[in-house]
C-alpha cells in the first residue's frame, strides 16, 4: 500500500489548489495534508530512530562543546550513552583485547586521544553533506575505514564495513564536489563525544575505548543493537542520495518518498523497475513510471502530485546518484520528449 | 458472476483476480485496456481497504469501466444521515482523463442538477491522474456539506443554503433513499 500512501500525500496538496473558491475546504485540505506530512515524518524519523540519534544527540553536544556538560544537561540521553557504551566496551574488548594490551602504555594515552580529534575531523568533512537523518552510518563508516589505517585488525564484518565504507566514501566526494559545507557540521564529532567520555573516565584504556567507538559507527545506522543486519547494509548506498535531496531542496516529503519508494506506479500500477526507481521527474517528490510520465508529457504536462507544469529535465536528484548513470538518464529522457 | 458476488461478500482478496480473467466486455481490447484494467482493480482493491467511512464503491456487473459508488452524509451537516448513489464510468484513457460521475440519487445540492450532474472541479479541469475513486468520492462527500453557492447548478439550492434549517427540511423532503440493493 505504499504508492496508496503516496497518493494521499499527494492528493491533499492537490486539492489545495482549488481556485474554486472553497477556502473552508481548502483549509481543511491544507491542514489534512500537514498532518499527514507530520505523521509520516514523524514515523520515518522514529524508524530512523536508531540511526539518528547519535547525531541528535551529537548536535547538542557540540553546542556544548564539553561532553561532560552535555551529559549533565541532558539528562535523558544518558542512558543511551551508557547503554551504548556498555556494548562499546564489551565489544572492544572481545575483539581488540590483544591489542590494547600491546598498546596499553600510558605514554599512548595523549596520541590517542589526539587521533580521536582528528579523526572527528575528517569525519566531519565526510559525512557533513548527508547532513540530517542519516548522517551518522555515512560517518561511521569513513572512521571505520580510517580507523584501519592506523590499525590493521580485521575482522569479517569489519570487511564489509570497509567496502561499505570505500562506497560510501565514494558517494560522500561525489557529494563534497557539488555541495559546499552544509551547517550540520556537528553530528560526526558528536558521535565521538561518548568516546572522549570513556576516555576521560578510563584513561589507562584509551586505545581501545576510542576503537570501539569508532566501531559501533560501523554498524550504528541500522542497529539498534546488532551487527548481524550487516547484510541489509548493501541498501546504505541509496540513503546518501536521499540526504542530499533533503538538504539541498528541504522537501522533507520527497524524501521520505525516496525512502519509501513505492513499489509500483500510482497512475498505471505496474511494478516500478530500475529505471523507474531512479526517476524522480518532478521536485514534489511525485513519482510514477517513465511510461506514464511520457504520456503525460504528451498530453498536458504536468505533474500528478502538484499539478505544476513538468519544466525541467529530471535532474540534480540523479545527478547526484552516480556520475555514470547521470548522461543515462537524461538522455533516455530526452529521447523520450524528442519522440512526442 | 460469482466472483462479483463472492467480493461482495467481503473477501477482497480474490476479487482482483476474478475480475482480471474476464475481459471487459465493453471497452475496446487494447494493451491500453489492460493497463486501465490493472488500475481500476488496484483502486478497488485499495478501497475496500482503506475502509474509510460513508464512502463505498463497486464495479457493476461484467463491466469493470462502470461503478456504482454510495456516500453517506456527513455528521453535522444538512445531509447527515441521508445516503445518495452514484454512478462512476471510465474512460479507455483513464486515469489520464477523469471518470463520468453522477448522482444517481436526486440530491438536493447547489453543485448538482437534477440530471445528477456534478460540478465539480476535479472531475473535469483540475483532474490528476493522480486521483482515484477514492479520493472522488471523499472529494464530493465534502462537497455536500461544504457546496460552491458561487457557480450553482441548483440555483434554488444555492439560495437556501443559507438557511439551514429550511435547507435540512428540504433535503428530508426531497431525499427518497435508494432502494437497497
Amino acid at each position: 500500500m505504499v504508492s496508496d500512501s503516496i497518493i494521499n500525500s499527494s492528493v491533499p496538496s492537490a486539492l489545495n489548489s482549488k481556485d474554486f473558491g472553497k477556502k473552508k475546504r481548502a483549509n481543511r485540505s491544507a491542514k489534512l495534508k500537514q498532518c499527514k506530512l507530520d505523521a509520516r515524518r514523524e514515523q520515518w524519523l522514529s524508524q530512523g530512530a536508531g540511526k539518528t540519534k547519535g547525531c541528535e544527540e551529537n548536535k547538542d553536544n557540540v553546542r556544548r562543546e564539553f561532553p561532560k556538560h552535555s551529559r549533565k544537561t541532558s539528562n535523558e540521553r544518558e542512558p543511551s550513552f551508557l547503554e551504548m557504551r556498555g556494548r562499546v566496551e564489551g565489544i572492544g574488548e572481545s575483539i581488540h583485547h590483544h591489542e590494547s594490551d600491546m598498546e596499553l602504555s600510558p605514554a599512548n594515552s595523549p596520541t590517542s586521544i589526539l587521533l580521536g580529534s582528528t579523526e572527528s575531523g575528517t569525519n566531519f568533512s565526510g559525512s557533513s553533506s548527508s547532513s540530517s537523518s542519516s548522517g551518522g552510518c555515512c560517518s561511521g563508516c569513513i572512521t571505520e575505514e580510517e580507523e584501519d589505517g592506523d590499525d590493521g585488525c580485521l575482522d569479517d564484518w569489519e570487511a564489509i564495513a570497509d567496502a561499505l565504507a570505500a562506497d560510501d566514501l565514494n558517494q560522500n566526494q561525489n557529494q563534497k564536489q557539488c555541495t559546499e559545507l552544509p551547517p550540520q557540521h556537528g553530528e560526526p564529532i558528536t558521535q565521538f563525544d561518548p568516546m572522549r567520555d570513556l576516555s576521560n573516565l578510563k584513561p589507562e584504556h584509551p586505545r581501545m575505548v576510542q576503537r570501539t567507538a569508532a566501531n559501533t559507527g560501523a554498524w550504528r545506522p541500522d542497529d539498534v543493537f546488532r551487527p548481524q543486519t550487516l547484510p541489509n547494509l548493501s541498501k546504505l548506498p541509496s540513503f546518501p542520495a536521499t540526504d542530499r535531496k533533503f538538504s539541498k531542496r528541504g522537501v522533507p516529503w520527497a524524501c521520505n518518498n525516496a525512502v519509501n519508494a513505492p513499489s509500483s506506479c500510482p497512475i498505471c500500477c505496474e511494478d516500478l523497475d530500475f529505471t523507474d526507481t531512479k526517476f524522480f521527474p518532478c521536485l514534489c517528490g511525485f513519482r510514477l513510471c517513465l511510461f506514464c510520465h511520457k504520456r503525460i508529457i504528451e498530453d498536458d504536462g504536468r505533474c500528478p502530485g502538484c499539478r505544476k507544469p513538468y519544466e525541467h529535465e529530471p535532474l540534480e536528484v540523479e545527478t547526484s546518484v552516480h556520475g555514470g548513470s547521470l548522461t543515462f538518464r537524461l538522455s533516455r529522457s530526452c529521447s523520450m520528449n524528442t519522440r512526442s | 458472476m460469482a466472483t462479483i458476488n463472492g467480493y461482495q461478500g467481503n473477501t477482497p482478496v480474490t476479487a482482483p483476480a476474478g475480475t482480471a480473467s474476464k475481459q471487459p466486455v465493453s471497452a475496446a481490447k487494447t494493451v491500453d485496456t489492460q493497463s486501465v484494467l490493472k488500475r481500476l482493480q488496484s483502486e478497488l482493491m485499495a478501497l475496500m481497504m482503506s475502509g474509510d467511512p460513508g464512502i463505498s464503491a463497486f464495479p457493476e456487473e461484467e463491466n469493470i469501466f462502470c461503478w456504482k459508488g454510495t456516500i453517506t452524509g456527513s455528521k453535522d451537516t444538512v445531509f447527515e444521515g441521508t445516503e445518495y448513489k452514484l454512478s462512476l464510468s471510465f474512460p479507455n484513457d483513464y486515469p489520464f482523463k477523469p471518470p463520468k460521475v453522477k448522482f444517481e440519487t436526486g440530491c438536493f445540492h447547489p453543485n448538482v442538477d437534477v440530471y445528477g450532474n456534478i460540478c465539480l472541479d476535479i472531475l473535469q479541469d483540475k483532474w490528476s491522474s493522480a486521483y482515484d475513486v477514492r479520493t472522488i468520492l471523499i472529494s464530493i462527500q465534502s462537497l455536500l456539506g461544504e457546496p460552491n453557492i458561487s457557480s450553482p447548478l441548483n440555483t434554488q439550492a444555492a439560495q437556501l443554503w443559507s438557511n439551514q434549517e429550511e435547507y435540512r427540511k428540504m433535503v428530508e423532503k426531497l431525499y427518497k433513499p435508494p432502494p437497497s440493493a
